[in-house]
């Protein structure tokens, strides 16, 4: 002993965290075969005393343990966050949490490296793409700033969006998409096609700390009128006491079109089999000089060939004391698109601050003002889109404008996509303010128990404007009786919510108690308004320069819920954790907006490993575990509503009866879903398995009943079919190496869902795209509402069945590799086997003569395919299978060793990743992922010239001072 | 102390959760109107009413007249026009047929604004009863105008007449059957009109400037009458119904009441199209009404715009072409006349040929010859010579009219076979089938 004392000597060091390079405070550091123990302070530094030649032992929650043979005096260690932290805390309710190990729900968390660890995000919903079972994630085209739809286990309502709820920080987050006029500035008047963002893209994914997604009602419960398509629960960074921490990161990078579609060549046969007579010569002609010159034009590289430069550049500041802890950060991005004069900006600025006033009250306030702006270019249907003009028009006609500067007349469609490029403008700019503030106070406390009170308030507010402007010079105006069209739209929209609850705790020997009580306010309003200028001065974009001015349309809403939330939860000793909890809502949407919905909600987790009899060691956790729980969709405003619509005649107005009836006894939808499932930790947690199995089941979904079109009214609302849910959502995850060289991470998640109508009180309709001779979606009993059938028809009424827009399943792996100690190597595959789009954006350019095997004859008819296709192969030709494989993120990053300098800056890494580097799918277009009429439950999966989509490559750095 | 707390925390938070009724911010509702409607509301109702009954124009020119093949609707991007409309390869009106329920529909809101009026002034004390009557008049004169639109795209697939329930429409009537009931209804309105004093207490629009008292719109009843008179082979009918509306066989062809357009928030003329442009849907001229036409007729020169530039189609089976389109319309704001002295002329022409009195026939003939710059008529004088004359009259005089003529004209005299349709590789339609909706609702509420 004396030996040994005599040969210990002082080890001094620091432990890190080996993603980010922040010290860790609070890890405890243990010598093998001592007592020797010591924990690091607020940066991450430790002192021991150690014999000679010893192993040390580093823990820290969340963190693997890290084992390490030392000789040296100096110990600096990093350590490598365990993927299945169950112990971390997830926040479950409104006013709850629970530790993970006892969560009867398969909650899915993502944390701030699952977000941004690997490379740059556009927007908060395209970071969750892989990372999430249970989660079907779509973009609606490619455009910069998104317009994306998450749909989580399946599909909770037919009519809207079905998208889950988002919280931030106890706010509830507007997620809308704007409506602005394109669609109708570009001929197709259809408010779905306009192909604008979610307002979700405002939000600066790195000031996110961690998301939990409640995908069901089973875990939804507790939120409920609003939880049927389940919560995603965002929490943003704190401060954390000690040290002021500054950290900036710079990222660079650049975006490239996935892939070219590629178009047909042309010849004198097809021009005389293409053309009607009367146009056959000129066309032959036109076509020669062109040849004869080498004047072949490829309009896809012209119109989606720019390499737009992306920057995003992030400050933060973050510390504080025992009291008092802030997080200060500003983000100002920009990412230009593929087609010229298009691209989404983004600036953010956000406090968050935390205070302990006295030993029994703390508040915290976190506040974050917003301003995004994108141009999004006018694509998408409509006969003056960029795409669609593009797609009637022969390589051999020259787009460009002349010295002069005029854009030459397309004669094959209504516009020249180079001037709508160049001349037409689709722009959404935001400002936006979210506000949050909460109280805890501890208004009763024995050793046994803790009654708190907590309230908490929050306000999202926007304004938003719309600007959509076509000149008057364009070719497509200048056909209108009164060219240039002009649509501004100003928005604005306020949430707020405030909720107050009391939680109860009290510890009874093995059994410990919490209940809670509390109540939730929500209030959103919406007014917006949208003006309209036809005719207008050269160059003006006001409304006052227009000969035709209108109010295109103006709308406002206000709804107001209330809700009553009471639960109890008991644990006994870790290994038996039962809740029970009931909410009562109620809502202006709802035919009675006094009467209270109630949506119970049950469950139960067994830690089988907690329990004296468990003595296999090598299984760490073995949990066993139940949900129940219903939750609620609401009505869309308005559905209550008989209204008398305003119309003028003659310069007199009149009232004309909507063609919707109001339905009074419109009551909520209704999902009640149950969940099994399994949480299996070998080898210390080290390698985890998740098997949960729900069967979700939605009840008086609300549907469009069809009247009879001689009564003179069109649909009535009513409370009319009932679907399931049924899937599986699998996740293996695990670290098979961690050694101070290599650390390896890795992950695989499989999802899969199957949805069926149950039940169908009205009769069997056909709904979505483009109708029969397309594709559409079919809603009959004992069929997923996402199946597609078109032509031809069998029998009267009855189509062929083509496909199903929801996939058989989808996969993702996630890899991360540290090694050479300072290098960290992740990629994130993510395979969508099956779902199916309707594919229309091929029907257009097989109408135009340009799609790129047009001038074949796969089945030797003699005729051309693209003269075979069209209306002629049923709606099944057009139907194509959208599965892809895509590696949605790669990156590698180095942490430059500090020798020397780290007095000044604590870590600097360097680093390129890349975004969707490659797809494999067989899908013949831009991209499977697609929605044509933007987020909607059902009709999604629509290709009709999407904005392409993009890869991105990026360089990062990044300073922590 | 915890219970207590738990006890008046609850208290307190159900006191402050009463939720206001919900009122629509944006749109009065049905039940502000037929509950004492005041003057001006039932002002709203009659100019709503109005509104309503243009809606048809839009879908049933275009599908009527391309039926009939006195259009093409040439659409840029979207073959359907062509493929179904034109019914190429054979292609038949099933009950999803393509883009033609808008006619359906419109005449349909159009009834039922009508009815929503009449029990507005069912439960009114704001006029008198006599000012009912004017109501009441215009409100079936209007209803049963739109009733035809309907009556004669679906043709002896039937359609609905009692439709005043919207939970219980009544049963399909064939063709005749709804002619019958739609005279009835027509018969009704002129009854109110005969008890509605001199003086309307609504205002219309100038579409009706000369129509707008009891007595001009008994004029425009007793002209639809005529036009229903003939659908129904009621030759007598026909002319006695003429005797009592506007028509003059030496006044302007161009008398009737119209359809009004403007600027929004009103809407625009539907068929109107700038000259020469190239937008991405347009109606063109079907080229067998120039190949047809007669030396020197005035009305080739003034309906059909011949265009610097062929306008060409070539989505479908088969690429079309027209050097024509419409010139009829100066301005978007141009008004549509629904029913006019020139087709009065004609139904006086036909009934009086098909009750051989052929001097009158021929008189009215050469007036609408005359017009259009013809000699006169110096063909047979048999009944079916002057038919013949005078569905050829009719197919330029009433061109490309708002609730389609052609089409049904020949369908009339069972002459279907002569619409055009090997160019566009089409088929001729007989009738529309019943729609879906039509369908399913009596699945559903059976």
């Amino acid at each position: 002993m004396r030996s040994a004392l005599a040969q210990s000597r002082q080890v001094t060091g620091k432990v890190i965290s080996a993603a980010d390079r922040q010290p860790l405070p609070g890890a405890i550091i243990s010598v093998r075969g001592s007592d020797q123990k010591a924990v690091t302070d607020n940066d991450g530094k430790f002192s021991i005393s150690a014999p000679a030649n010893s192993t040390f032992v580093i823990r820290f929650i969340g963190f693997l343990d890290q084992e390490v043979k030392s000789t040296s005096s100096v110990l600096n260690v990093s350590l490598v966050e365990n993927s299945s932290s169950l112990n971390e805390v997830v926040v479950t309710g409104l006013a709850s949490s629970i530790k993970r190990s006892n969560l009867a729900n398969a909650v899915s968390s993502i944390s701030a490296k699952d977000l941004m660890g690997s490379t740059t995000p556009q927007t908060v919903d395209k970071a969750l793409y892989g990372k999430l079972s249970g989660a079907n994630i779509r973009a609606n085209g490619g455009a910069p700033g998104g317009g994306l739809s998450v749909q989580l286990r399946g599909i909770s309502s037919l009519q809207g969006a079905s998208q889950p709820l988002y919280i931030i920080d106890g706010v509830y987050l507007n997620n809308n998409s704007l409506r602005n006029g394109k669609s109708n500035a570009i001929g197709i008047a259809s408010p779905t096609q306009d192909d604008s963002q979610n307002r979700l893209a405002d939000i600066n994914p790195d000031d996110i700390e961690n998301i939990e997604v409640l995908k069901g009602s089973s875990a939804s419960a507790i939120y409920g009128t609003r939880a049927n398509a389940g919560v995603i629960i965002i929490t943003t960074k704190k401060g954390k006491a000690g040290k002021s921490r500054i950290s900036f990161s710079q990222d660079v990078g650049i975006a490239k079109v996935q892939r070219y579609m590629g178009s047909a060549d042309w010849d004198e046969a097809k021009i005389k089999l293409f053309f009607p007579a009367a146009r056959q010569a000129e066309e032959i002609a036109k076509y020669n000089e062109a040849k004869s010159s080498g004047n072949i034009y490829d309009l896809e590289k012209i119109l989606y060939g720019e390499t737009p430069v992306i920057t995003n550049s992030r400050l933060n500041i973050s510390g504080g004391n025992e009291r008092t802890t802030f997080y200060v950060s500003g983000n100002i991005s920009s990412e230009g698109g593929v087609i010229k004069n298009t691209d989404f900006k983004r600036k953010s600025l956000r406090v968050n601050l935390d205070h302990k006033l006295n030993e029994w009250l703390n508040f915290s306030l976190n506040s974050n003002y917003l301003n995004t702006n994108s141009n999004r270019g006018v694509t998408g249907n409509g006969t003056a889109s960029m795409g669609y003009t593009a797609a009637y028009i022969p390589n051999y006609f020259n787009p460009y404008p002349d010295a002069a500067g005029k854009y030459p007349n397309s004669p094959y469609s209504a516009d020249n996509p180079l001037a709508l490029r160049d001349k037409g403008k689709n722009n959404e700019s935001i400002n936006r303010f979210i506000e949050s503030g909460s109280a805890v106070a501890r208004i009763f406390q024995t050793d046994k128990s803790l009654l708190k009170l907590l309230v908490q308030g929050g306000v999202d507010y926007y304004a938003g404007q719309t600007f959509v402007y076509m000149p008057e010079d364009l070719q497509s105006q200048v056909a209108q009786a009164n060219p240039g069209d002009l649509f501004i739209g100003k928005n604005n929209n306020i949430n707020t919510n405030l909720q107050a609850f009391l939680v109860y705790t009290h510890k009874n020997n093995d059994f410990s108690f919490s209940s809670q009580l509390g109540s939730v306010y929500l209030k959103t309003k919406e007014d917006a308004i949208i003006t309209r200028g036809r005719g207008l001065v050269a160059k003006q974009t006001t409304i006052p320069q227009a000969a035709v001015q209108e109010i295109f349309l103006q709308n406002k809403q206000e709804v107001e819920d209330f809700g009553l939330v009471a639960q109890q939860e008991v644990n006994y000793k870790d290994r038996i954790i039962g809740t029970v909890g009931v909410r009562f809502d109620k809502s202006t949407l709802n035919g009675d907006a006094n009467k209270y919905y109630a949506f119970p909600k049950a469950s139960l987790a067994i830690n089988l490993t907690n329990f004296d009899f468990w003595k296999l060691d090598v299984v760490s956790q073995f949990k066993l575990r139940t949900a129940y729980g219903q939750t609620g969709g609401l009505a869309t405003y308005g559905n209550v509503f008989s209204a008398l619509n305003p119309v003028v005649n003659d310069g007199k107005i009149g009232s004309v009866l909507s063609t919707a009836a109001g339905n009074s006894a419109i009551k909520p939808e209704r999902a009640g879903e149950i969940e099994f499932g399994t949480d299996l930790g070998l080898f210390n947690n080290r390698l985890s398995f998740e098997f949960t199995y729900y069967n979700k089941k939605v009840t008086d979904l609300i549907q469009d009943l069809n009247l009879s079109y001689s009564s003179g009214l069109l649909t009535k609302k009513v409370n009319a079919a009932d679907l399931t849910n049924r899937g599986i959502e699998l996740s293996v995850g695990g670290t098979p190496v961690s050694t101070q060289a290599f650390t390896w991470t890795s992950r695989l998640l499989f999802w899969r869902n199957r949805t069926k109508l149950t039940r169908l009180n009205i009769p069997s309709y056909l709904s979505g795209a483009f109708g029969t001779p397309y594709g559409t979606y079919l809603y009959k009993e004992g069929y997923s509402p996402t199946t597609i059938v078109g032509a031809s028809e069998t029998s009267s009424g009855v189509y062929t069945v083509w496909g199903d827009s929801q996939p058989d399943f989808e996969t993702s792996l996630t890899n991360d590799f540290t090694f050479l100690k300072n290098y960290t190597l992740s990629f994130l595959l993510h395979w969508k086997k099956g779902g199916d789009n309707i594919n229309t954006t091929l029907y257009n350019t097989d109408n135009g003569g340009t799609t790129v095997d047009w001038n074949e004859d796969y089945n030797n008819d003699g005729v051309p395919n693209g003269k075979d296709r069209p209306g002629k192969g049923g709606a099944g030709v057009y139907v194509q299978d959208a599965s892809y494989l895509r590696l949605r993120e790669v990156s590698l990053y180095y942490n430059v060793p500090l020798r020397g300098v780290d007095k000044w800056v604590s870590a600097v890494k360097v680093g390129i990743s890349a975004n969707n580097l490659f797809t494999v799918t067989k899908y013949k277009g831009y991209d499977p992922e697609v929605s044509n009429f933007g987020t909607q439950a059902i009709n999604t999966g629509t290709d009709l010239f999407p904005y392409p989509s993009v890869k991105r490559y990026f360089l990062h750095f990044k300073f922590d001072f | 102390m915890n219970k207590f707390s738990y006890i008046l925390f609850a208290v307190v938070l159900l006191n402050s959760c009463k939720l206001d009724d919900q009122l629509d911010p944006n749109n009065p509702s049905v039940s502000s109107v037929t509950n004492n409607a005041t003057v001006n509301q039932l002002q709203n109702l009659v100019t709503g009413l109005e509104v309503r009954s243009k809606a048809y124009i839009g879908t049933a020119a275009n599908a009527y007249g391309v039926f009939g093949r006195e259009i093409w609707y040439f659409n840029r991007t979207d073959a359907r026009y062509n493929q179904f409309w034109l019914g190429q390869g054979g292609r038949k009106p099933n009950s999803t047929f393509f883009g033609v329920d808008g006619a359906f529909t419109a005449a349909y809101q159009t009834i039922k604004q009508g009815n929503l009026l009449i029990s507005a002034l069912a439960n009114t004390s704001s006029v008198t009863d006599v000012q009912k009557h004017a109501y009441l008049g215009f409100a079936k004169t209007i209803q049963g105008y739109q009733y035809i639109i309907p009556a004669n795209s679906q043709y002896e697939n039937g359609i609905r007449i009692e439709v005043s329930d919207e939970q219980n429409p009544g049963p399909f009537v064939k063709y005749q059957p709804a002619l019958t009931a739609i005279r009835k209804v027509l018969e009704d309105g002129y009854a109110e009109l005969k008890q509605a004093g001199t003086v309307l207490p609504f205002t219309l629009s100038s579409g009706y400037a000369g129509f707008n008292t009891p007595d001009g719109l008994i004029k425009v009843n007793r002209a639809l009458v005529a036009r229903v008179a003939i659908y129904q082979k009621d030759w007598q009918g026909a002319l006695d119904a003429l005797s009592l509306s506007f028509f003059n066989i030496d006044g302007s062809l161009t008398a009737g009441p119209a359809h009004t357009f403007s600027a929004p928030p009103d809407t625009y003329n539907p068929l109107f199209y700038v000259l020469n442009a190239s937008p991405a849907t347009i109606t063109v001229v079907h080229p067998s009404l120039i190949e047809n036409a007669l030396p020197g007729d005035l009305r080739v020169t003034s309906k059909f715009y011949k265009r610097t530039s062929v306008l060409t189609n070539t989505q479908g089976d088969v690429p079309l072409s027209s050097q024509y389109q419409d010139n009829r319309w100066a301005t978007n704001s141009a008004p549509i006349t629904y029913i006019k002295n020139e087709e009065l002329v004609l139904i006086y022409a036909e009934a009086s040929a098909q009750l051989q009195q052929f001097d009158n026939a021929v008189k009215a003939i050469n007036r609408i010859r005359t017009a259009a710059g013809l000699s006169a008529y110096t063909g047979e004088r048999s009944t079916s010579a002057l038919i013949t004359e005078i569905l050829f009259q009719r197919r330029y005089s009433l061109w490309y009219e708002p609730a389609g003529h052609r089409w049904v004209d020949l369908r009339r005299y069972d002459r279907l076979s002569e619409i055009p349709v090997a160019g566009d590789n089409g088929t001729a339609f007989t009738q529309m089938e019943t729609p879906i909706n039509e369908l399913n609702w009596d699945l559903y509420s059976r």
